[in-house]
């Protein structure tokens, strides 16, 4: 992989174990996490104060299917990118809340690290390179 | 009964006669109206008539038959009645008339006009008939037929609310099978972060690897439309690519030949296990202290099943290490032994070979 600038990511999943893991992966592929929500008022108050350049967010958090509000706030600032990452595609609003695309659970460390190669490449204004891959999909064109 | 009215009768023939006599006795209401005269005047009428009506004969003879019609008659048929009269042609109409009691019935009737010799119309000729059984009857059965249809529109709604019911629960434990095998995945994968480096640590990501392999056949099963089959083809393209992103292309290749094939869901899990098993075998043990190679991994179905070759141009079978492809192997035949198929290992020279057949139903 070229050697892309660190993303700086915000977390927004409310299973410890995932989002610790999450960390890691992230740290891995040479990213920095700049924060983790397990509900909907903490991811958006994070989001205010860190303007990540990539949410991570589940559907499912700790004050129920909130997810879809916390995309359609932090995608308010046309600095954060929004993912959904999440096992309840079926959730996801038609207009994505904003987000650009979802990554279905349960991924693996190489559909999150094609994802965000996608993500960096988009944010920098190139056309992304490489096909998506499954597990990895697009939010419809607006 | 008047000369004139014999003569009238006599000359309809109904005064005596087999006519007289067979339409008198008939158990069909019947009337005959004289055409000649004004307002169409009642000439005749058989028994069954004054038992239709209530009416004695001298209460009918001389009048005109609107004398049964009332409130609840419809002008409509009846000014369709008059017409036909009028232009002198025959007309089945149904009225709704009343009995000198009052009581009201359905009298359907042919109306036909009769022609003397000279081919004027003379006298009009009704055979009626009580419809006020059939139509409470039609009555009653679109009655039913509603209440039918309102317990078949009930009952269907119940059965779409449940499968709405059944769906959503569907979703529901798709949703958290999906979660909770990310939470395993992850739980693994933090236990080897947190493990030195060796062989405990490796079984551990092993493991996680594994988890994913079932994951990600559970995540085609519930994506595609039909939750009952799962295509072969579909998650060999996207484990293989999650194989391939660990390993360094320029000295191992792994090339597929999987055909789309659709297997139930049941097979999804054993299937998906194995594959990863023989595949990630192949690329981790084949190869060796820097050594390059191939590995190909073809999936056929024929007559006798499904029909899977995974081989490699390693070092073989019996130069392989003993200790870490064992669970992999034995895990293969037990998987195999699930599916009731048959698994052969051979020395390819170079490398090793193995050939696999799996049963499949016709259905498959």
């Amino acid at each position: 992989m070229t050697a892309e600038p660190a993303l700086r990511i915000l977390v927004v999943e409310d299973e410890v174990l995932i989002a610790l893991e999450l960390e890691y992966l992230l740290e891995d592929l040479g990213h920095v996490t700049v924060g983790v929500a397990a509900s909907s008022s903490e991811a958006i108050a994070l989001g205010v104060s860190t303007i990540p350049d990539v949410a991570l967010v589940d559907i499912h958090l700790v004050d129920g299917p909130t997810g879809v509000a916390v995309a359609r706030a932090l995608s308010a600032d046309a600095r954060t990118t929004v993912l959904f990452m999440t096992a309840n595609s079926k959730r996801i609003p038609e207009d994505f809340a904003g987000a650009i695309g979802v990554i279905a659970k349960p991924y693996s460390e190489r559909v999150v690290a094609s994802a965000l190669s996608y993500v960096a490449e988009y944010r920098s204004g190139r056309k992304p390179s490489h096909e998506t891959p499954d597990g990895f999909s697009l939010a419809p064109p607006v | 009964m008047t000369d004139d009215d014999k003569r009238a009768l006599q000359e309809v023939g109904l005064e005596d006669g087999v006519f007289a006599s067979a339409f008198g006795a008939s158990p069909t209401p019947m009337v005959v109206t004289d055409a000649r005269s004004a307002d169409n005047p009642i000439l005749w009428v058989n028994d069954a008539f004054l038992i239709l009506t209530g009416y004695r004969r001298d209460e009918l003879y001389g009048r005109n038959c609107r004398m049964l019609q009332g409130q609840a008659t419809d002008p409509g048929e009846v000014r369709r009645m008059r017409d036909a009269v009028t232009s002198a042609e025959k007309i089945e109409c149904e009225l709704f008339n009343y009995r000198k009691d009052g009581s009201a019935f359905w009298n359907a009737m042919t109306i036909c006009p009769v022609r003397d010799a000279t081919g004027e119309v003379a006298w009009f000729f009704a055979a009626q008939a009580d419809m006020t059984d059939k139509r409470r009857y039609e009555q009653a059965m679109r009655g039913t037929n509603d209440e039918l249809e309102r317990l078949v529109d009930v009952r269907t709604a119940d059965l779409q609310a449940a499968l709405e019911q059944k769906t959503a629960l569907l979703h529901e434990v798709d949703h958290r099978v999906k979660n909770n095998l990310q939470v395993i995945s992850s739980l693994m994968l933090l236990k080897a972060r947190r493990t030195p480096e060796g062989e405990a640590r490796d079984a551990l990501q092993s493991m996680a690897e594994r988890v994913g392999a079932l994951s990600t056949a559970h995540r085609m099963l519930y994506s595609a439309g039909d939750v009952t089959r799962f295509d072969l083809r579909e998650f060999a393209d996207d484990f293989l690519a999650d194989l391939t992103a660990g390993i360094d292309s320029d000295r191992t290749t792994v090339e597929a030949e999987v055909d789309s094939i659709a297997v139930s869901a049941a097979m999804a899990a054993p299937l998906a296990l194995m594959m990863h098993e023989l595949a990630t075998n192949a690329v981790r043990h084949a190869f060796p202290n820097g050594r390059s190679g191939r590995v190909s991994i073809t999936a056929k179905r024929d007559d006798g099943g499904l029909r899977l070759l995974i081989q490699d141009d390693g070092i073989g079978i019996a130069a392989g290490p003993v200790n870490p492809a064992g669970f992999g192997h034995s895990l293969v035949e037990m998987v195999v032994r699930q599916l009731r198929g048959t698994i052969a290992w051979n020395e390819a020279f170079p490398g090793t070979r193995v050939e696999i057949t799996i049963p499949l139903d016709r259905a498959d």
